[in-house]
């Protein structure tokens, strides 16, 4: 499974390298993360990643293979 | 002292209203409708991170003039007991009084909900509501937990006003909650600060600005608190604070990052070391602290930092803690400035709770650090590897220890390896880490704490293997540094002398010396009950009512088997591996087998056996004999014979063990028709010692034909304190037997008198239902109908109201909880599960759980009878009387 989940607002490179799993693009006033996920348990750890750290998930998608 | 369930001393911080800062902005809307929390059952206060939802809740609930239980979950904190003990606690130290009779659960991950049932029932009951606020109840928030914590919400009715503090939303059916409008709902939007609240803050931290300017302000932080107080703080220690939010709200960087990193590197270096390396621990005092930046002076750094309201929050005590938010920051910036750090601070931290004695928190962050020779070495040195056992229980620490891999070498990760295995069964290899953890602490006297832990683990080993001379040393050696290391450490670890008796007391019974292993036992249920000390006690308890019901006392066996169980409900205990439960049970369902009450026994026995594979020899053995019995009893033979079988090999024969395996062996083969075989089964069998074994046996002899045997048996047997009724009432009945078949019917009736009046009084009616149809005919005799009226005579049980007519009404062994009263209710109006779940606002899977202890409890398999025994016993009520 591959996925992007879009952040409002631009990460700087500290914070990208909180998720060290995924490529990170910065487009548009977001920041795009995407890259493989393993499983459902890992995209909720993503998801609560991004909570915890203050960020604002406004799309999450699969994409295709 | 107060334990939670790993015996750890809860942390007096968690139970505190967090401190409110100065520059905390009151804001009237809010706290307005926060007041609303007083009149609905439920409040949610769900926001993102940095919303600002804990400082609301705690300025709010400071204000109110009265008691607030206050608590802060912790990610660590997995598990339904460890959240309900510190529920409790949070109840407790807000003054509310909860009945010693509530319980506190034993077991970190599980609960008994009777426990709940009896929480729910007490604040039901309460005049004044309590008010209980769970700050970061996403951190512990499973299904699990939701769940029960909706049963008590449900059934505290007016008595208890939850406040949930959270950033997801929590599983609960708020719908139904919103339908009834029993609910409080505060979110993000309204906790979003608006334009003149922000103008309110900035002027807390002495910034004026053009309402233009808190405009632009609002929508691009969107109201968000965390993001406008880092923004004010960076504004303040900007040169032209103006420009500087202009900047700042032209820029489109994410929000608390970037604000972040600008306070952050505006700090003075010393400010950033510390706030960069604190960031890896929950929580810390200046000690902490200086320990993790390497100097000291930690103190008025922490003091000037919460004074700023930057990132520090005051916890009292001298304690403090990060923002969560800014410390995941914080983390993400420590591993990019100075990758490969975290884990020696980990190490660092660990190194410095261990001898600040906070054991758990030293494990994890010691585990953290993947130093697992000094995360075994803290367990080991503490005495604390019974916890393994008891308190945190095997799953607990089983877990940190998981990732523990061959690279840790010193003997500690040994003794942890070997206690793995042995709570696992394992006893091949839980001796090779034992002995190899012996080998490397050969070269020089190990320290007392070390050597306790080794033969604890030996006096297991030796109790699983069934080898008594085994558990006899280990325990006689145990003396000595038991002496040597100090009271106060003793203190803290009772688990570790009850264990280790327990283990003896085992062993001895395994070994046929009831009298000694009474007296190691005994010392277990002596000593205090507590949450560290209820599984030993329970699984002593257990062995007692064996040696009770191997005696031949019924009623005894029972009392004490119940008190086996009573102390798993107490605490909550009792979890699958729970060796005490099951011997408890088992020995219920050997009364039951004896009383006649086969249905009964097989449920107890069903029960039992749901725990698994048996754990020791004992409990084995107890089984094959409680199955045999109930399997002869039922008419099956040839599965009696296969079931008296040893279950589990031992090193050392056990003598009852065997002989209880011949009888019922010898008693199949004669109910086959083959007293040849069954005398022959018999032959081997020597046990002179036992009366009780005697007895049986004098009766199998004569079974087999051989009346002389059994006679001669009988006249050497000792009859004295360890003659049980069952022994006496055998006897009595091999005696009248043969007395019948030399012809003296007069002596036979004398006898069948005597065991008759001494089998009453235990209800014992598997002799007689046994002894044939010789002794069966006599017992029609007028005078002895009248001995055996009410209680073993089929025809006066016959005659009496429809009601009991069926099988020997056994007692109601424990009370149904009002819960299960009302589930009774539903099955008498013919309700089904799925109505019942939906009618009692339950789920379907907690009916069922209900309906199995509801069957337990009455000794009852099915629907019908369940609601026949509870008319019986007047235990169905109308439902309308309301919850209990």
């Amino acid at each position: 499974m591959r996925y992007e989940i879009r952040v409002d607002g631009h990460m700087s490179e500290t914070l990208t390298e909180a998720f060290p799993e995924l490529e990170h693009v910065i487009m548009s006033g977001q920041t795009v993360l995407f890259g493989p996920v393993i499983d459902e348990a890992h995209l909720y750890g993503l998801l609560n990643r991004c909570q915890s750290l203050g960020l604002r998930v406004v799309e999450l998608r699969q994409l295709p293979e | 002292m107060d334990l939670d369930p790993r015996g750890e001393p809860f942390l007096r911080t968690r139970f505190a209203l967090p401190a409110r800062p100065a520059t905390f902005l009151l804001r009237p809307r809010l706290a307005a409708h926060l007041d609303q929390a007083l009149s609905t059952r439920l409040t949610l206060v769900d926001g993102c991170a940095g919303a600002g939802k804990t400082l609301l809740v705690a300025d709010w609930a400071a204000r109110l003039g009265q008691p607030v239980a206050w608590f802060t979950a912790e990610s660590g904190d997995q598990g339904c007991g460890m959240f309900w003990a510190h529920v409790l606690q949070a109840l407790r130290s807000a003054g509310v009084p909860l009945s010693p009779a509530v319980g506190c659960p034993g077991d970190p991950r599980s609960v008994d909900r009777r426990l709940l049932a009896r929480l729910a029932g007490e604040l039901n009951g309460r005049e004044r509501p309590v008010l209980l606020v769970l700050d970061e109840f996403d951190r512990v928030a499973s299904a699990r937990i939701t769940e029960q914590l909706e049963f008590v919400l449900h059934h505290a009715g007016q008595g208890l006003h939850l406040i949930l503090v959270a950033r997801t939303e929590p599983l609960l059916p708020l719908h139904r909650y919103r339908a009834a409008g029993i609910m409080t709902e505060i979110r993000d939007a309204e906790l979003a600060f608006t334009a003149d609240e922000t103008a309110a803050l900035l002027e807390l931290h002495g910034l004026r600005l053009p309402t233009e300017a808190v405009r632009a302000l609002v929508e691009r932080t969107r109201g968000w608190a965390a993001g406008l107080r880092l923004c004010a703080l960076a504004a303040q220690q900007s040169p032209d604070p103006e420009a500087y939010l202009k900047d700042f709200e032209a820029g489109r960087s994410t929000i608390a990052d970037f604000l972040l990193a600008e306070v952050l590197k505006r700090q003075p270096a010393r400010s950033q070391d510390l706030l960069l390396r604190v960031s890896v621990v929950e929580r810390f005092c200046p000690g902490l602290a200086a320990e993790l930046t390497g100097r000291g002076g930690a103190e008025p750094l922490l003091a000037a930092l919460h004074g700023q309201n930057a990132f520090v929050e005051d916890l009292g005590h001298s304690w403090y803690r990060l923002h969560p938010l800014f410390r995941e920051i914080l983390r993400a910036h420590l591993r990019i400035r100075s990758p490969g750090l975290e884990p020696e601070l980990h190490r660092c931290a660990a190194r410095w709770l261990h001898a600040s004695g906070c054991l758990p928190e030293a494990l994890a962050h010691g585990a953290a650090a993947g130093d697992w020779d000094f995360t075994a070495r803290a367990l080991v040195d503490d005495l604390a590897i019974g916890r393994l056992f008891t308190g945190l229980r095997a799953s607990d620490l089983a877990g940190l220890f998981a990732p523990m891999g061959p690279e840790a070498t010193g003997p500690a990760a040994d003794l942890v390896r070997s206690a793995r295995d042995l709570a696992e069964r394992d006893v091949e290899r839980g001796l090779f880490h034992l002995r190899r953890a012996e080998d490397r602490l050969a070269a020089q006297p190990p320290p007392a704490a070390v050597r306790l832990s080794c033969l604890l683990l030996e006096s297991l080993a030796a109790r699983l293997s069934g080898a008594p001379g085994m558990a006899e040393r280990a325990v006689a050696a145990a003396g000595e540094p038991l002496g040597k290391v100090s009271a106060e450490l003793l203190e803290k670890h009772p688990e570790l002398t009850a264990l280790m008796l327990t283990h003896l007391g085992a062993a001895r019974l395994w070994a046929g010396r009831f009298d000694d292993a009474r007296a190691a036992l005994s010392q277990v249920t002596a000593c205090p009950s507590g949450v560290l000390t209820a599984p030993p006690r329970e699984d002593s308890l257990g062995q007692l009512a064996l040696i009770d019901y191997l005696d031949g006392r019924l009623c005894r066996a029972e009392r004490t088997a119940l008190a086996a169980l009573g102390e798993t409900e107490k605490y909550g205990v009792g979890g699958r591996r729970s060796a005490g439960a099951e011997l408890g049970r088992l020995v219920l369902a050997a009364v039951a087998v004896d009383r006649g009450e086969l249905g009964r026994a097989q449920a107890l026995l069903d029960e039992a056996a749901a725990s698994g594979a048996p754990g020791d020899p004992v409990t084995a053995a107890g089984r094959s004999l409680v199955t045999a019995r109930l399997l002869l009893a039922r008419g099956d033979p040839r599965a009696a014979a296969a079931a008296a079988e040893p279950a589990l090999p031992a090193v050392v024969a056990s003598p009852w063990a065997r002989t209880q395996a011949a009888l019922a062996g010898s008693a199949a083969r004669l109910a086959e028709g083959r007293p040849d075989s069954a005398a022959q089964v018999l032959g081997a069998v020597t046990c002179a010692e036992e009366p009780a074994c005697a007895a049986e046996l004098a009766w199998a002899r004569l079974a087999a034909g051989n009346r002389e045997a059994a006679i001669e048996l009988l006249d050497h047997m000792r009859t004295g304190t360890r003659c049980g009724p069952r022994a006496t009432v055998r006897a009595a009945l091999v005696r009248a037997r043969a007395a019948q078949e030399a012809g003296d019917v007069a002596e036979a009736r004398r006898l069948l008198a005597r065991a008759l009046v001494e089998a009453r009084r235990e209800r014992l009616r598997s002799p007689f239902l046994e002894a044939g149809p010789g002794i069966g005919h006599l017992l029609r005799t007028p005078f002895l109908q009248g001995l055996a009226a009410d209680w073993l005579s089929p025809d006066s049980r016959r005659g009496g109201p429809p009601s009991t007519a069926a099988d020997p009404s056994p007692p109601v062994v424990e009370e149904l909880s009002g819960r299960e009263r009302d589930v009774v209710a539903g099955l008498a109006d013919m309700m089904t599960t799925e109505e019942i779940a939906a009618d009692l606002y339950v789920s379907v899977n907690t009916v069922k759980t209900h309906l199995k202890s509801i069957y337990r409890k009455l000794g009852v398999n099915g629907r019908a009878e369940a609601v026949r025994r509870a008319r019986d016993h007047g235990l169905l009520r109308s439902r309308e009387h309301g919850l209990p």
